[in-house]
């Protein structure tokens, strides 16, 4: 008895003394996420508008008081779309331990960290031109390619187009698009009409010369930033009609300024629904979109576009991880997890076993530029 | 459309761009021994303050007059407040000055606009000049007109009027000129300024057909360095230079592809750089 007391004493005593500091050191403990986003140079365009939307995640769950009593520690490190800054940058990380890599860079920085996480941790891509292999740790939440440009042939169908002009650029993102577009196109029996275009270039009215023929009557320009501005200027110097598919990139405040005034008669972009939520049939989708639309335009005093939702998209993912995955750190755990259930976000992501791929095709849409929205667009008469 | 023609205008388009660029670098080498590589900076801050003002509301012409202004008192002001204190410094040391100055204007642009590209509407708004199956924009038309226009009168002010020749001898021999009277600092901060006017000049004409951004800068200077080193850095010779590598860019670009461009015109770069070396590699050369 005086035995059984003595110890109850000293555990009761140990416990007084270790409980508090190990409560406090667990609170004092934070979700490492890590984000390689180029936030200068050539792309810090898509760098800083996918830094927005999870700073605004962070900031929100961390105001909510965290995720599982810890909060989330945001580290940030500028690639400048540069693939052996990435590379330093993704090494960076996995040594301070995150959890979560979120790769909000482009095409080749991308492509030069994938063999660093080969073993973990999770990492998180809204570029669509990756398409991680199934036996990695890596998912893309935003649809292939290949299933962007599947949409633009939905929409010639619909409209009963069977030649398509396109320009695309003379990099790595520009190189995926020529692939899936001779891909796709080829697939549906498509003529296609291709022209490259330099990042430098200051005219692209050869290019255009080169794809729109008497016969053409859409033309997809798979460009983005400050070259798309330039291909939409040289399509109304020369005068062209067809209507004219953008970018998803290109769906945005920015780029409606500065084109407002020179837009082709029909200016049409590749968009995931969530930018247009109404067209979204589910209610839960729906509603999300809405509400991030709502909540960002409050917040930064600007409207949401693509880049911000493949964004949101990304967080989401990280945010059901940490909130439903037992133990974030063990990566197979959360390649299961993500593999065998729908994650909730303003598309939902729906990863599987043989796909690290979160959309499909069916995720996006032609919209079209009217006023300053982007609507959904009617098929080419 | 006829390709060959559309390649032509757009070729004429870039070779007024290319010699607007290249004659204001060559100017400033000339006078100063330095290559500027802030100078492609006027162009990008032209665009930037233009593009700025256009959205207060402020009238076109207003925001293009005081862009050019802020672009050319950029181009002087790095002369006069960093490189003419520092000018007994060596040239590469001074080189390198201008780069961290075409930084420092990098970044005061992202604080300006952020880093999404700004344009501004075209000082000539009408439907474009159709000619042989091609489409050439008035805007481009004046950008053609001025640019070749332009690179005649700075060779014409360059040989026929007492400032000129005061820049041409300062380019020649800065102490000869200064023991003569020349007034050296005077003919560089003259230079300074031209080649911030013509880069600027540039700016206006181009920027409504595309975009710029804070980095456009950089990639202007290189332009106008292919054409002021194909011409040997001679004023006269940038206006030939800048008209062939327009040209020639537009054709391989429209018949090669433009996954060629860079190799073909970087080829011919070397090409030319070995042709002008001749002399100086099996002696007697004149050298820039």
């Amino acid at each position: 008895m005086n035995g059984w007391y003595l110890r109850s004493v000293a555990v009761a005593a140990l416990a007084a003394v270790l409980l508090p500091g190990e409560l406090a050191a667990q609170a004092n403990k934070t979700w490492l996420v890590g984000q390689v986003a180029p936030l200068t140079g050539p792309a810090a365009t898509v760098g800083t508008r996918l830094d927005k939307a999870v700073k605004m995640w962070v900031e929100d769950v961390n105001t909510a008081g965290g995720i599982a009593g810890r909060k989330v520690e945001l580290s940030t490190c500028n690639d400048e779309n540069r693939p052996e800054k990435a590379v330093a940058c993704a090494r960076e990380m996995i040594d301070k331990g995150a959890v979560i890599i979120i790769g909000n860079t482009l095409t080749a920085s991308l492509r030069a960290m994938l063999p660093l996480v080969r073993s973990g941790p999770t990492m998180l891509i809204p570029s669509p031109n990756i398409v991680p292999s199934p036996d990695s740790y890596a998912f893309q939440v935003s649809p292939s390619d290949e299933s962007i440009t599947e949409s633009v042939a939905r929409y010639m169908q619909a409209s009963g187009l069977k030649k398509i002009g396109m320009v695309a650029a003379t990099d790595a993102s520009g190189e995926v698009g020529v692939a899936s577009a001779r891909k796709v196109f080829g697939a549906h029996g498509f003529d296609l009409q291709l022209a490259r275009i330099d990042l430098r270039a200051t005219d692209a009215s050869t290019q255009l010369a080169r794809v729109v023929g008497s016969d053409t009557r859409l033309v997809y320009s798979s460009y983005s930033g400050g070259g798309a501005v330039t291909v939409v200027k040289s399509y109304k110097n020369l005068g062209l009609e067809p209507p004219m598919i953008v970018s998803y990139a290109n769906i945005s405040d920015a780029f409606v300024q500065i084109v407002k005034d020179v837009k082709p008669p029909r200016l049409l972009g590749t968009a995931a629904a969530g930018i247009v939520p109404d067209v979204l049939k589910d209610p839960g989708e729906r509603a999300r979109s809405k509400a991030f639309l709502a909540a960002y335009t409050k917040r930064y005093s600007e409207p949401v576009d693509m880049i911000n939702l493949l964004g949101k998209a990304a967080t989401d993912v990280a945010d059901a991880i940490l909130r439903k995955v037992p133990n974030p750190t063990d990566f197979n755990a959360v390649k299961k997890y993500l593999e065998s259930n729908v994650v909730e976000s303003v598309h939902n992501q729906r990863f599987s076993p043989t796909s690290h791929v979160g959309l499909d095709s069916s995720a996006v849409v032609i919209v079209e530029l009217k006023g300053r929205s982007w609507v959904l667009a009617d098929p080419v008469k | 459309m006829n390709l060959f023609t559309q390649s032509v205008i757009s070729g004429l388009m870039t070779g007024a761009l290319y010699t607007l660029l290249g004659i204001g670098l060559v100017l400033v080498y000339r006078t100063a021994r330095i290559l500027n590589l802030a100078h492609g900076e006027s162009f990008a801050i032209t665009g930037v303050v233009a593009a700025l003002l256009v959205g207060y509301g402020v009238p076109l012409p207003v925001s293009i007059a005081v862009a050019m202004l802020v672009a050319v008192a950029f181009a002087t002001s790095l002369h006069r407040f960093v490189l003419r204190p520092r000018s007994e410094w060596p040239a590469g040391t001074l080189i390198l000055i201008t780069l961290g100055a075409a930084f420092v204007a990098r970044g005061v642009m992202i604080l300006l606009v952020g880093t999404d590209p700004v344009s501004f509407p075209a000082l000539f708004e009408a439907p474009p000049i159709r000619v042989a199956g091609g489409a050439l924009p008035v805007q481009g038309l004046a950008l053609v007109l001025v640019g070749f226009g332009v690179s005649v009168a700075v060779g014409l002010f360059l040989a026929a009027t007492r400032s000129g020749k005061q820049l041409l001898a300062t380019a020649e021999n800065p102490y000869a000129a200064e023991l003569l009277g020349v007034d050296v600092e005077r003919a560089r901060l003259i230079a300074y300024g031209i080649g911030g006017l013509l880069s600027a000049l540039a700016g206006v004409l181009l920027i409504p057909l595309i975009a710029v951004d804070f980095q456009s800068g950089l990639a202007m200077t290189l332009r106008g360095f292919i054409a002021a080193a194909i011409a040997g850095m001679s004023p006269v010779g940038v206006l030939a230079s800048g008209l062939g590598l327009g040209l020639f860019e537009a054709m391989v670009g429209a018949y090669l592809g433009a996954l060629f461009q860079d190799p073909v015109m970087f080829f011919v770069l070397i090409l030319v750089a070995l042709w002008q070396s001749r002399k100086i590699r099996f002696g007697g050369g004149r050298r820039a």
